[in-house]
């Protein structure tokens, strides 16, 4: 299946990323490329199995207890007034 | 004498006996990163003022009569996607240029707990993504046999530093080969080791169900020390599981079961074939009982791997907005939306290339077709293996299907790049450990064998590293 310059610049927003009319051209290409080697998948006669799950024992969830760092965990520049700073919603 | 030369155990053996101080070897370490930093480029970060005053600090415990730990004064470089407190963890991404981790990551705490000192963070494909250290911020890492050619990736600073002789050892992470490939194409030795069985608390994640931290180093002896000090449960990562291993790098006495992987070699360059064949034979003549076998899945493992990796990468990288761990841009004039895709723009290529896609494979309507049959891939695949390690202690391929390339030869053609992976996906598919050994070389250029055990098996592939490096002297540094 053909991927779209449309479909690319969509999937950017989706994920919330600004991509240029260069990236856009050189992503739908690309994409389209790795899509179809992907479409390998569908050769594959699955009906019968399982999707993989975990089967070990791993270890105990630790307590959720807040711990306090030394230094700043988020590691921001944007601070006023003890809050962090955002941009605006609208 | 050159103690950068100096292997891990050798380092710590000569500061407990005071043959040398853990400040000269630092010193003399720093001289050789200044003199081949400037062909290689392993680090983003070099710890000079703190490397100095722990080797410092050991020397004094050392005159004390102190306990020291089993890597006292070891220089180790930690690939700059796993947290040093204290110092920038950059993941070689603008979007975390300035990002000052406030602790360290569990395996920096073990391994500063076994007395080494961590030299500097090594260069990486931004966000561990990538296969030749060349999608870096801060330039590509070369490959010291060749400075033309790419080192391997996404380790590819953590390797290079090794066999530059810019450290004793190194910490990377291992997604998809990221560990071994590197390993392979410099000439040292990378572990992946069992999901579940190394912390990866500190981890800048990229591909949580796929990766592990895993150590290079020159000797089966050195990462085997590392893989002690890292290994065992932490109470910060939910997915390591209850148990303390103690590893032993001696030659062993037993004799393996090897099945070589022929869908390995079918695809794979014949000088690096010949490597393998010829690695088979010096192990059949130890008493090992080497025979080609067959993994029918290899074909579809690829594809599984990427479907996965990407579909996990698109949902960890949504976090990065730059109200968080940013770096400087104001958002005056934006509305939420338009600042965060605004600043999203900065991810370089590959990791914009990768979260597209991982958007792709999860869109309404392509999750049945994508990412539920990738899983099954790996059903399928953990299946067979499982069903070969009844018969065999270790499977072994080549662990890169070609030698080390040029510089810029693939970085345009995602897909040939992404071919490369193909003998190393398949033990992060299953969750089994890999590890990656100096097999030999084929013009001048390094041939990594690839030995994959069975989960927690990582005794009897230490066991066949130790043995095979017993018999061979496959160079580990070149001269530079």
């Amino acid at each position: 299946m053909a991927v779209t310059k449309d479909q690319v610049k969509h999937l950017g927003w989706l994920s919330r990323i600004e991509l240029s009319d260069d990236e856009l051209a050189l992503y739908a290409g690309q994409i389209e490329t790795i899509i179809k080697y992907l479409d390998k998948l569908d050769t594959v006669p699955l009906q019968e199995v399982k999707p993989v799950v975990a089967s070990k024992k791993f270890s105990d969830l630790r307590d959720d207890v807040a711990v306090e760092f030394e230094a700043d965990p988020l590691g921001t520049s944007y601070r006023k007034e003890g809050f962090v700073k955002g941009p605006r919603m609208v | 004498m050159e103690l950068f030369r100096l292997d891990a155990m050798q380092v710590a053996d000569g500061i407990k006996k005071r043959e040398f101080s853990a400040e000269e070897y630092i010193q003399q370490l720093l001289e050789r990163i200044d003199r081949v930093e400037p062909k290689v480029n392993a680090f983003i970060t070099i710890n000079r003022k703190e490397a100095i005053d722990k080797a410092r600090s050991i020397d004094k415990k050392v005159r004390d009569g102190e306990p020291v730990g089993p890597l006292a004064g070891v220089a180790v470089s930690v690939k700059d996607n796993i947290c040093v407190k204290g110092i920038r963890t950059t993941c070689a991404s603008k979007m975390l240029e300035n990002y000052v981790p406030p602790y360290s990551a569990t395996v920096v705490i073990r391994l500063d707990d076994a007395g080494a000192i961590v030299i500097g963070k090594a260069n990486l494909d931004e966000f561990a993504m990538g296969t030749t250290t060349e999608f870096s911020k801060h330039g590509a890492t070369r490959n010291p046999w060749d400075i033309s050619r790419v080192p391997g990736g996404s380790s590819g600073g953590s390797a290079a530093s090794v066999a530059s002789l810019e450290c004793a050892v190194s910490l990377g992470s291992d997604t998809g080969g990221s560990v071994r490939c590197p390993a392979s194409f410099c000439s040292v030795i990378g572990i992946k080791p069992t999901y579940g069985l190394v912390s990866r608390y500190g981890l800048v994640s990229y591909a949580n169900s796929l990766e592990q931290i895993g150590p290079a180093g020159r000797t089966v002896a050195d990462v085997t020390a590392v893989m002690n000090a890292i290994a065992g449960s932490d109470r910060n990562d939910h997915t390591t599981l209850d148990m303390k291993p103690d590893y032993s790098s001696r030659v062993p006495d037993r004799r393996f079961r090897i099945g070589i992987v022929k869908e390995f070699l079918s695809g794979a360059d014949p000088e690096v074939a010949k490597v393998v064949y010829n690695a088979a034979d010096i192990l059949t003549k130890q008493g090992c009982k080497c025979e080609e076998v067959s993994l029918g899945s290899v074909e579809y493992a690829l594809a599984s791997y990427y479907t996965i990796a990407m579909a996990e990468a698109s949902s960890n990288l949504a976090r990065y907005d730059n109200v968080r761990y940013g770096f400087e841009m104001s958002s005056e004039g934006y509305e939420w939306n338009s600042y965060y895709a605004k600043v999203r723009s900065n991810f370089g290529e590959e990791v914009k290339r990768r979260i597209i896609v991982g958007s792709y494979v999860l869109s309404s309507g392509y999750y049945g077709k994508y990412y539920l049959k990738a899983q099954q891939v790996r059903s399928i695949l953990k299946q067979e293996l499982k069903s070969l390690f009844k018969t065999y202690d270790l499977l072994m391929g080549p662990t890169m299907p070609i030698l080390p390339f040029k510089m810029g030869e693939k970085i345009d053609d995602p897909i040939k790049m992404y071919l490369v992976d193909i003998d190393t996906v398949v033990a992060n598919l299953a969750g089994t450990p890999a590890i990656s050994i100096p097999g030999g070389f084929s013009g001048g250029l390094p041939v990594g064998l690839q030995l994959m055990a069975d989960e927690f098996q990582e005794q009897t592939m230490l066991d066949a590293a130790s043995l095979f490096e017993s018999v061979t002297h496959v160079q580990r540094s070149p001269d530079l």
